[in-house]
Formats: C-alpha cells, structure tokens, sequence
C-alpha cells in the first residue's frame, strides 16, 4: 500500500513539473508567432501605399532627393 | 501508515497545482511590447517651450504651423505648403535640418513609431533604424507622438527626431536632424525648435 502510494506521490509531481515548464513555453512561443506575424503583416501592407522616391535630384528636387535629410511628406 | 502517507498526498498535490498554476499566470501576464512607446522616458524633454527671444519663426504657406529655428541657421529651398530650415556646412551640406509639413500620407499619431522609419525606407534611405519612440508627448496645445532614429542617405549620415502633432488648427509633422558628429552640438537647438512648435 506504502509503495503503491509512493507511486502515486512520484507520478503526480512528475506531471505537475512537465505542465510547470512547458505550459508557459508553449503560451510564449504561441504569443511571439502572432506578434511577428502581425508585424510582418502591417509592414507588407504598408509597403503597398507608397513608391520609393528617387534620389539624385529625382522626386521634386529637393533637399532629400539629394542626400538631404528626409522630410516630413508622408506621402512622395 | 498508510493514513499517513496519504495525507502527507494532498498538500504536495496542492503544491503541485499551484507551481502549475503560477507558470501559466506568469506566461499569460500582459507584457508591453514596445515600453518606450507607452512613456515618455527618452522624450521626457517634451515638454511646451517658448521661442526663444533671439530666433526666427517660420510659418507654413497655410499660417497654420510655426517652426522657430536659431539665428544662425536660415530657411531653404522646401516642398510646397512646408516650411524647412537649415544649418549648412562650408560646401553647402546640410548639417542640420529643420521641417514642417502638413499631414499628408497615412501617418497618424496611433501609426507614427512605424510608419516613420518605414517611410524613410521608401524615400531611399538605408540602415534606417529606430532607437525610440513615445505618444501622448504634450506640445502647445496640442499632443504628439515622437520617434527617434538614424539612416543613411546617398551622400550622408543623419539621426532625425520627428514629431507628428495635433493641434486646434491642423496636425503637421515636424523633423529636426543632423548629422551624426553635430549631434551633440545642436541637439538642444533641434529639442528647442521642436518643443516650441506650434501647430
């Protein structure tokens, strides 16, 4: 009776460690593969309004289609 | 023996489900994803100024917008409806910049920490990369967000402060830079045009 309760002593830690550890791992992993997904998502998405400008004096010639810093147009 | 075997089971069990129990409370807890979006921390300088006493102020074409910039630097050639500013080297680089814009894109306060860097992307710049960003950032009577970042563009380096602000008249984006070895030197001017902005 002793061992047969020592068993069941073993096997309830054993289950409730293997859920501690991997319970949480998996939750994570879960969280961090939607959260790259919705980036990469929003980041194709917007890559689709808008053209690049080009450089070398192209766009409308100014500072920043000349190697100037870019302006504030969130547009052209 | 056996009695006592088995109530020496049940707090261990208890034991057992809590430690299950605190693993899955702790993984499941909201963690911010971006913290330096959610507070001021490296805007915390953002704060209403005035302009100060010695500076020009320029104003976009719709009056609805004031930039101010310091004495030394002087206004540029710029898109039409904005107003820039720069401080200009021996050979005509722009050492630094100063700009105002009316919203023009899909750029809002909510999108700003993203859509800036990505911009800057499009427009032909290269390593662009974001070092900080915050929303909610208090201006004269308005409210903005800010993003902080660096890239490279075909002749030079620079790293850009740039603000989207709502105000009562209009919300305009406004962009302080300069290049990586003036940064220093004239961040508290660029801090000071931008704090002091008016839209």
């Amino acid at each position: 009776m002793s061992l047969h309760i020592r068993r069941i002593i073993a096997g309830a830690i054993a289950t409730a460690s293997l859920l501690a550890f991997s319970v949480p791992a998996l939750v994570h992993a879960s969280s961090a593969t939607k959260a790259h997904s919705v980036s990469a998502h929003a980041a194709k998405r917007h890559h689709r309004h808008h053209s690049r400008i080009p450089q070398h004096n192209g766009g409308d010639h100014d500072a920043d289609n000349n190697g100037g810093p870019s302006d504030g147009d969130g547009n052209i | 023996m056996a009695t006592a075997t088995f109530s020496r089971l049940v707090p261990l069990t208890a034991v057992a489900a809590a430690l299950v129990i605190a693993g899955c409370g702790g993984a499941a807890a909201p963690k911010p994803a971006h913290p330096a979006a959610l507070t001021p921390g490296p805007f915390a300088w953002v704060r209403p100024a005035e302009v100060p006493a010695n500076w020009k102020v320029g104003q976009l074409p719709s009056r609805k917008a004031e930039l101010a910039y310091p004495p030394q630097w002087r206004a540029i050639t710029t898109d039409p409806g904005t107003f820039s500013a720069a401080l200009l080297g021996a050979n005509g680089a722009i050492r630094g910049y100063l700009n105002a814009t009316p919203q023009s894109g899909a750029e809002t306060l909510a999108n700003w920490a993203k859509f800036r860097p990505a911009h800057n992307g499009e427009e032909g710049d290269r390593s662009v990369v974001r070092e900080a960003s915050a929303t909610g950032l208090p201006f004269r009577s308005a409210t903005g967000s800010c993003v902080m970042d660096h890239y490279t563009t075909t002749s030079a380096r620079y790293r850009e402060i740039a603000c989207i602000v709502r105000g009562a008249r209009a919300t305009t984006v406004v962009v302080a830079a300069a290049q990586p070895g003036d940064w220093a030197r004239l961040r508290p001017q660029l801090e000071r045009s931008i704090t002091s902005f008016a839209s």
